[in-house]
């Protein structure tokens, strides 16, 4: 298994901790908006900030918050890749 | 036709905009398919050089100052700077890895701290005149109006998205040629370029989208008219003559606020629920145009106002009822101190972040937006203008606050128990009077912060 499916695994995993319950999970693929599809309310993003920050170290007083990185799974995946690498 | 029937019937007027059909015949249409992303973004950038230039001359004089050679040369001047400071901006934010480490770490900070030694420079010259001082004022004056829009154009810098831009694709909307709000709606580039129709089709898609709010501006200045006949008497509506004069003469919040004789206790409630119907209205009806016309022009943007009457909690109804100023209160304030303080105290951290948008944004904000006091350093005029907007923030920040937080506690509960339309109803009607009390201290009124304070505790009998 590579990082990047890993991480996808490990990701929809906490999603689910954090979606709308009356939200199937799996009705959006890895370019939707988790807000604009309406999986997650805007607040939920910083629960993923949090998220990040703890379980990939992911600094975002360094690099600041772009909320266009927290936009769907796959720019979450992107940043997790960047943030490893750095 | 049954009940059924109907709402299908309904259903699909109302979402014509979804229809298939229509989608397939627009996009075929000729100036459809001709009009390309780059054509449409050819349009705005020499309509906003344009626009900006009417919006430089007509903004800080009359047009009759114009007989004089004077008024055409510092404002022709003052012109030219600022498209010249815009594009240096530019110029920073394509090339943001060149910039000193200091400014590429706080982008905004310091291209406030430039406007701020501006004024400082006016504030201390203000005795004198001349031609560079007024030109240095008309380039203040002009600049609460920049200094957003320039500002996402520095965030998009930072983030590494403007290096492969160019000037036109920022100058549109920093020039905006569809609206007067120092809000920048539609935001800046990154939002901007990854909504951009790029096909036909998307771009039929887009149109219809911005007819539909076109439309509904239309039906929510009928509903504006008659409520200002109405429930407020006033002569100038369209439909007081309709309605022979009949009117609940019911006081606007302003007149409450300005005026020094008591109004009845039901009538001041009254007031405030209404005042706050007719605010989202009338936000409602000024964001459709701009989003609108910008859905014209092929960029699938977000609705600035989103059905915030139906809201069922203070964030959400701060989300829905001016979704670009929360936008923006949110990248420039709220993320950037959620990113830095208070990283080990979740409660702390969200507060902190909340109080930084809610209260301290705004305000500054509001504080940039009265430009002529700023910049004529009129500071009794200023504080009659925002002294009560402080206490409205402050009520505003704990709020949204509190409401996060009791959201976030909600969903790390195991199991939610949807609620039913009473708890529905009763969470409605929770957010409209908290909303409505704390826009007794947004309006701006002739009254003083003590004699606004003892009317306000008035309103609970006390």
């Amino acid at each position: 298994m590579t990082d990047r499916e890993r991480h996808r695994l490990e990701l929809m995993e906490f999603l689910r901790t954090i979606q709308r319950p009356d939200y199937p999970l799996t009705a959006i693929n890895e370019e939707s908006g988790l807000v604009e599809s309406g999986l997650i309310d805007s607040l939920a993003l910083l629960e993923i900030v949090t998220y990040l920050e703890q379980t990939y170290r992911v600094d975002f007083n360094e690099r600041g918050i772009d909320p266009e990185d927290l936009r769907s799974v796959n720019s979450i995946l992107e940043l997790i890749a960047r943030a490893s690498v750095s | 036709m049954n009940l059924a029937g109907l709402c299908a019937a309904y259903r699909t007027i109302s979402q014509f905009h979804e229809n298939h059909r229509l989608i397939a015949w627009l996009s075929a249409q000729p100036w459809v398919v001709w009009l390309t992303p780059e054509r449409r973004k050819s349009v705005l950038f020499y309509g906003a050089i344009i626009a900006g230039a009417v919006g430089v001359f007509s903004r800080n004089a009359k047009w009759r100052d114009y007989r004089a050679l004077a008024p055409w040369l510092d404002h022709g001047l003052a012109f030219l700077l600022l498209l010249g400071l815009l594009y240096t901006l530019y110029l920073a934010a394509a090339r943001f890895k060149q910039l000193p480490a200091s400014v590429r770490r706080r982008p905004l900070i310091c291209f406030h701290f430039l406007f701020w030694l501006l004024l400082a420079l006016l504030w201390f010259f203000r005795e004198r005149s001349g031609f560079a001082l007024t030109v240095l004022s008309t380039i203040a004056l002009s600049f609460p109006y920049l200094i957003w829009r320039a500002g996402y154009m520095l965030l998009s810098g930072q983030r590494g998205k403007a290096l492969t831009s160019r000037f036109r694709d920022h100058l549109f909307y920093i020039w905006p040629i569809w609206d007067g709000t120092n809000t920048p709606p539609g935001k800046g580039h990154d939002y901007l370029s990854r909504v951009i129709a790029q096909t036909p089709e998307s771009y039929a898609r887009a149109i219809l989208g911005g007819f539909k709010l076109l439309l509904l501006v239309a039906l929510w200045k009928v509903v504006l008219e008659l409520l200002a006949a109405l429930v407020y008497g006033d002569p100038k509506s369209s439909f007081s003559a309709l309605f022979h004069g009949y009117t609940l003469g019911l006081p606007r919040l302003r007149q409450i606020l300005s005026a020094h004789s008591v109004t009845p206790l039901a009538h001041a409630w009254l007031s405030l629920y209404l005042e706050l119907i007719w605010e989202t209205l009338a936000l409602a009806a000024k964001g459709h145009v701009w989003v609108g016309v910008i859905r014209l022009f092929g960029f699938n943007i977000f609705r600035n106002t989103y059905k915030p009457l139906l809201a069922q909690t203070i964030v959400e109804f701060w989300n829905r009822y001016y979704y670009y100023f929360k936008e923006l209160m949110m990248e420039c304030f709220f993320l950037p101190t959620y990113a830095r303080w208070f990283r080990n105290s979740p409660r702390a951290r969200v507060v902190a972040a909340v109080f930084a948008a809610a209260f301290a944004g705004n305000m500054y904000y509001h504080l940039l937006q009265h430009k002529e006091p700023l910049v004529s350093a009129e500071w009794n005029r200023l504080w009659s203008l925002l002294g009560a907007r402080l206490i409205y923030c402050g009520l505003l920040a704990g709020g949204i606050a509190i409401s996060m937080l009791r959201q976030q506690r909600q969903r790390n509960r195991a199991q939610v128990v949807p609620a039913g339309p009473i708890h529905r109803f009763r969470r409605i009607a929770g957010v409209w009077t908290f909303f409505a009390v704390i826009n007794f201290w947004n309006v701006i009124g002739h009254l003083t912060i003590a004699e606004r304070a003892r009317l306000f505790f008035s309103l609970f009998g006390l």
